[in-house]
């Protein structure tokens, strides 16, 4: 592993990365729901950085912690969340629109790096994602709030 | 009777563990630690004793190296050497084969052979990338080059360090008595290459210019721990060199100028210790527990005889039949526990016949580390560098291997055979 380790970082380094190798740790959580398993992954290193993801059922973006009990509070109001949501009769769709999220993403992503794309599409796209956030912020004050814990970070 | 129980339980021990690590079903190191502590379990032996048994010159040695290795690794070094001596070559296949083996036979003779191979590996397959070129016809050499430039010194390889240890013959006898015959043995490896595999070494020109522009400062992770390793390093030679003159055991030189090394790296101690080869070492102290008890038990004074009696006592025949023994076992057999056997076993000849027993140390540092260029698994960075090999799509399969290693392995033991020859018998 360590050869593998030293062909990567000399790769990285011809193309003019600066490369730091930590020793580290790791770990896969997986939660069996009755629907679906909700799975993390996260990764405890000596410099005190924790590094958290959730794979399943869909992604969610890397975040850091400073403390190992920050990554696990994370995980347990997650995993809560989502014992509530298994709930709801909407959830299949829920997953569903956020997979599709993730996908459109990707694809947005691949059309921004390989075509030239002209502004005037960017600006619909921009106008359409405008509307989609507008829909969003009027169902959330019309819909009845089921999570008190700890407070939306996005909404 | 008590003795003979002792005698039966001893060679039954020994003979299952060595017959299991063979096979390389189980792991080696957990099938040598059960059987040396199985020698205590039945009696055998008493911990007091069995522990005595254990050349703890040998593991210090070792483990001083490999903190060495590893803290200077750290440093980009490695990646620098091997860039620019490819930027020297002007990126012509060849020449950058001929260069990375110069690399690897010194590094080799200097540090133990997996590592060195696990340092100019990486490096080879990232060249060959750029060059478009198959990795296979440049590994294969620099297999061959680990374990022949290993042989040239006390610290290159394993059973070269347990017959120092062993036998109280320092750096400078190894490097005396071995160095010359290594020289040559490279030279001819070489040129087989060079005339046998000549069309693998050739690539586009465009190819050649990716190298050119390779940046080897680049490499460099960190000058100052770069220039406290290889000051460290030095010193740690010139301590090899005089260790004997000065009154050290080789360990102690190890041991102290790593733990300088470490202390002054200020890397993390933690992130070194976890990459010291515990394996390793545990498998080397499990061997001298179980070939102890054999010893104990007068099982090599019985061999002794025995060979004692094949070559009846005659010098040439002796050298020669060590020499060639080794050699074809170390192909097929992990040649670290064939040495620990091997050492009480020529030990007890030299007491029972009075003849001279320096050639034949030299003998089995020959054939032991030789042989391991004869087959894939003879030696472990053979191993290595196949499972390397398959996890970028090539494939270096037994056979393939040994259709190249082996003529060259029984090249480099003729060589051998005529050196002794002339030079000690």
């Amino acid at each position: 592993m360590n050869a593998e380790v030293m062909e990567h970082t000399m790769r990285l380094r011809q193309m003019g990365a600066d490369v730091q190798v930590i020793n580290s740790k790791m770990c896969f959580v997986v939660f069996p729901l009755e629907e679906f398993d909700v799975a993390y992954c996260y990764n405890v290193n000596k410099k005190g950085k924790y590094f958290l993801e959730r794979i399943k059922p869909y992604p969610l973006a890397l975040r850091e912690f400073d403390k190992e009990q920050d990554a696990i509070d994370i995980i347990e109001i997650d995993l809560e969340q989502f014992k509530n949501a298994v709930k709801s009769h909407n959830i299949e769709a829920f997953i569903e629109i956020n997979k599709r999220l993730n996908e459109t993403l990707m694809k947005f992503e691949d059309l921004f790096l390989y075509y030239n794309v002209p502004k005037e599409e960017t600006d619909i796209i921009s106008i359409q994602l405008d509307q989609i956030d507008e829909e969003i912020r009027k169902t959330k004050e019309t819909a009845k709030r089921v999570y008190f814990k700890k407070n939306p970070e996005h909404l | 009777m008590v003795l003979q129980n002792q005698l039966v339980i001893a060679i039954g021990v020994f003979s299952v563990t060595y017959l299991i690590i063979m096979s390389e079903k189980l792991n080696r190191t957990a099938v040598a630690m059960v059987g040396a502590f199985l020698m205590l379990i039945l009696n055998v032996e008493g911990q007091e004793q069995a522990f005595s048994h254990i050349d703890f010159n040998t593991i210090g040695l070792l483990v001083g190296m490999m903190i060495i290795v590893n803290i200077m690794k750290k440093s980009g070094i490695f990646e620098y050497v091997a860039i620019k001596a490819a930027k020297m070559a002007k990126g012509e296949p060849w020449k950058i084969l001929v260069a990375f083996s110069i690399i690897t036979a010194i590094s080799s003779a200097l540090l133990d052979n997996v590592t060195t191979i696990l340092l100019i590996v990486p490096v080879t397959l990232v060249i060959t990338d750029s060059l478009e070129l198959n990795p296979v016809p440049f590994l294969v050499p620099e297999i061959l080059i680990a374990n022949i430039g290993g042989t040239a010194t006390l610290i290159g390889d394993p059973p070269n360090i347990m017959i120092g240890s062993a036998t109280g013959l320092g750096f400078m006898d190894f490097l005396v008595n071995l160095a010359p015959v290594v020289v040559v043995i490279f030279i001819v490896t070489m040129l087989v290459f060079k005339f046998l595999f000549k069309k693998q070494y050739n690539c586009e020109d465009h190819n050649k210019f990716k190298i050119l522009q390779m940046d080897e400062n680049r490499a460099i992770k960190d000058m100052v721990l770069l220039k406290k390793s290889l000051f460290v390093l030095g010193f740690t030679i010139l301590g090899f060199i005089l260790h004997q003159s000065l009154g050290y055991e080789s360990a102690t030189i190890a041991l102290f100028f790593a733990s300088v090394l470490l202390l002054i790296s200020k890397v993390d101690v933690e992130d070194i210790f976890l990459e010291i080869e515990w394996p390793t070492l545990f498998f080397f102290m499990s061997l001298f527990i179980l070939v102890g008890a054999l010893e104990d038990v007068g099982v090599m004074e019985y061999l002794a005889e025995k060979l004692l009696s094949v070559t009846k006592g005659d010098p040439f025949m002796s050298t020669l039949l060590v020499l060639w023994v080794s050699a074809i076992a170390s192909s097929f057999l992990d040649n670290i526990p064939f040495v620990a056997t091997m050492i009480p076993l020529i030990k007890s000849m030299g007491a029972m016949s009075g003849m001279d027993i320096g050639p034949l140390w030299w003998a089995l540092a020959l054939g032991a580390c030789l042989g391991g260029n004869g087959t894939l698994v003879g030696a472990s960075a053979n191993v290595i560098v196949s499972g390397m090999l398959s996890r970028h799509g090539h494939k270096l399969s037994f056979m393939d291997y040994m259709k190249v290693g082996f003529p060259l392995m029984i090249l480099s033991i003729i060589i051998s055979s005529i050196y002794l020859t002339i030079f000690y018998v």
